[in-house]
């Protein structure tokens, strides 16, 4: 029983982890049908800044993330104005001129940040990043659920956004077709600006997150953003529940794998890829889709 | 006919390649050496003290007129270069160093990985080289060319099971002891894995491995792998990791409560950036390592004080093993009389540097091309305070086993 309680913990607060990394290429692709490679630079990015704001001013880091957040949709935009006209404008699949520039980007960032900040690994220690706290019995660290809590929130936020805003409609129509959304009168770039700079901020939330779990150089992001790619894979590459979904089922996998069976952990990536196959064949519209077909054939 | 007259052209073209290479060895007026490192990169942080090391060692060398070859001294040219912590440009820069700038010798770079890279090179060119950060054997053993002044991984494990053996002894520890063993997916992993087992089974009354298990490098969660740990219910915790997957498994080891008599990282614990990132929760973890400026010996002394006048730094094991290493290609260089390639690896082969501020005090490489030194091991005790406490003879504080709760 403790085992079930202490994976079911594990699980959850793992998915909180990989949702958070996850969010800012699902809301990209989502809306310009661009996969960005820079995902992983702008989470190495946030880390740094909320390092250097822990470090220069004392602010706590999930504090710091108020700062990060705006911080990193202004880059976002800016970035987009500056090099959005070579990114794909329409269209279903991602243009190869896009994945290149983000790919350019995430090395420019990289070596910039070995300018800045050196290759010494980096950490942020606080009063309570070694305390933890005791939910039936199972100890789980205080940073972990931090990013836990701040990763159900963005959910909210998200939705609330996409859902109940002006903003968040124009979102979904350019999500859904660009063209029509153009025909009705939505300022089609202006609207891939906002969300290229809502999926930066993300990333540089979840680099400032990640930043109090783990230590961090330069080269931090690479192995998170071929599980955050599995995730929206997994989640249906536009929905955000979706991306919910899709980190907390690898989460789950992950850990009911780690508990239960004798499949070595080192095969945890190998977990994902293989999710990946399998999604990318069985169910490539993610699975909401594969609910809603589900949900379509009962009322049948 | 055709056919002759063309071999004629090409054993005159070879003949004009090797008279030109002699005469090009012949008129050597100073030693060229070359080096590649990762100063920029992932790698960058220890690169950029294995450059110090080396340029304050040739800078030593020409600063007391050079070294002495055929009777008189040359002094070294170092031509060092920078891979950007990048594998194939690592080896490609070695050829280059080899084929285009014509140096007698090689100093290889640091970190497994780039060194496997680069070690392919000399083979083909028959040109010595020697590294000072790579502990993988697999690298060692393939080439006569190739030399490491880093023990291997495996006597890493076998001096931090000696050290425990130790304490058994002393009854510090009581036996039969449980480990739980866990190591990062690479060569360096597999080789500490190795040592640990080959100890274990040769010591079968006193430790046995209840958990062995590997893992991939920077893993965003070690929380799955950490409740194996705990299910395992060993009584060593013994883990192989880079300093990034130190701080993050260890910071969830302490978060989730977990307990055992012994704690080590491999190499890792005595780091600054790891005691920084993780506080009091090092207090007690004890580390292997290819060096420590705690050593007792006077030519440590005089290094230390040598370094810091140098620097204003107190020096590093990197620091330490770069200076060294490049110590090692001098007296190799001297001990040969010559800059021909084969004699100057025949004097590395050959080579006994008994001044050496490496543990053990005498530096030597096996037939594989490997120094095989003892590991000296360190214990982090609380307020920042760092013990020698293996071996013993060089001590400088008490160990503390079993850890306290």
């Amino acid at each position: 029983m403790q085992q079930l309680v202490s994976v079911t913990l594990s699980a959850l607060l793992a998915a909180g982890l990989y949702a958070t990394m996850a969010y800012g290429l699902a809301v990209i692709y989502g809306v310009m049908r661009i996969i960005n490679l820079a995902h992983a630079g702008f989470m190495m990015l946030g880390a740094y800044v909320t390092f250097t704001l822990f470090s220069r001013f004392s602010l706590d880091p999930f504090i710091g993330l108020v700062v990060v957040g705006p911080l990193f949709f202004f880059f976002g935009v800016v970035l987009y104005r500056a090099v959005g006209k070579s990114m794909a404008r329409s269209g279903a699949t991602p243009s190869i001129e896009s994945l290149l520039l983000l790919f350019g980007v995430w090395l420019v960032l990289q070596n910039l940040a070995y300018v800045i900040w050196t290759g010494d690994t980096q950490s942020i220690l606080t009063s309570y990043t070694m305390k933890s706290i005791e939910i039936f019995g199972v100890h789980v660290g205080v940073p972990s659920v931090f990013v836990f809590l701040a990763s159900a929130a963005s959910l909210i936020f998200l939705n609330v956004l996409l859902k109940r805003t002006y903003l968040g409609k124009a979102i979904r129509a350019v999500t859904q077709n660009r063209d029509a959304a153009l025909l009705s009168g939505v300022d089609a770039d202006r609207i891939s600006a906002t969300a290229f700079g809502l999926g930066t901020a993300f990333a540089g939330i979840a680099g400032g997150m990640l930043s109090t779990l783990m230590a961090f150089t330069p080269d931090f992001g690479r192995s998170f953003l071929l599980k955050a790619f599995c995730i929206i894979v997994l989640g249906g590459m536009e929905s955000v529940t979706g991306v919910a979904l899709g980190a907390l089922v690898l989460a789950v996998l992950e850990n009911v794998l780690g508990a239960y069976t004798p499949v070595p952990t080192s095969l945890q990536d190998a977990v994902s890829f293989a999710l990946l196959f399998v999604a990318l064949v069985a169910f490539p519209q993610g699975l909401p889709a594969l609910f809603a077909r589900f949900e379509r054939k009962a009322i049948r | 006919m055709h056919a002759s007259h063309s071999w004629r052209v090409t054993l005159q073209a070879v003949f004009l390649f090797v008279f030109a290479g002699i005469s090009a060895r012949a008129q050597d007026s100073e030693i060229r050496i070359g080096a590649v490192l990762p100063i920029t990169g992932k790698e960058s942080k220890i690169g950029g003290a294995y450059k110090a090391a080396t340029e304050l060692a040739v800078k030593e060398v020409n600063d007391a007129g050079g070294l002495l070859v055929r009777g008189k001294k040359m002094k070294v040219d170092l031509r060092l270069l920078d891979d950007t912590s990048d594998a194939a440009k690592s080896a490609q820069l070695v050829e280059q160093l080899i084929v285009q700038q014509k140096v007698h010798a090689v100093i290889g770079g640091y970190g497994s990985q780039l060194v496997q890279a680069q070690s392919v090179v000399p083979e083909r060119y028959g040109i010595p080289f020697i590294s000072g950060g790579a502990g993988a054997s697999s690298i060692y053993g393939r080439s006569k060319w190739v030399f490491g002044t880093l023990s291997p991984v495996e006597n890493l494990a076998e001096t931090q099971m000696d050290f425990l053996f130790d304490l058994v002894k002393q009854r510090k520890l009581k036996a039969p002891l449980k480990i739980s063993l866990l190591r990062e997916n690479t060569e360096h992993g597999k080789d500490f894995q190795k040592g640990v087992r080959e100890f274990v089974n040769a010591h079968p009354k006193q430790f046995s491995i209840v958990l062995d298990e590997s893992f991939e490098l920077y893993a965003p969660d070690f929380r799955p792998l950490l409740m194996r740990v705990e299910a395992a219910k060993g009584d060593l915790f013994m883990c192989d990791a880079h300093l990034e997957d130190y701080i993050a498994m260890h910071r969830t080891y302490t978060q989730m409560g977990l307990y055992h008599q012994m704690v080590t990282y491999g190499a890792r614990g005595a780091d600054e950036a790891g005691r920084k990132a993780l506080g009091a929760a090092t207090d007690y973890i004890f580390a292997s390592g290819w060096w420590s400026d705690l050593l007792p010996y006077p030519q440590v002394k005089a290094f230390n004080a040598k370094w810091k006048a140098a620097t204003g730094n107190n020096p590093q094991w990197y620091h330490a093993c770069a200076y060294e290493t490049v110590r090692a290609l001098f007296a190799a260089i001297q001990n040969a009389g010559s800059l021909q390639p084969d004699a100057i690896r025949n004097a590395l082969a050959r080579l006994v540097l008994k001044d050496s501020i490496l543990p053990g005090g005498v530096l030597r490489f096996s037939k594989t091309g490997e120094a095989t030194l003892p590991f000296v091991v360190t214990q982090n005790k609380p307020a920042g305070k760092l013990d020698l406490v293996w071996p013993k003879a060089a001590k400088t504080g008490e160990p503390v086993a079993p850890i306290p709760r």
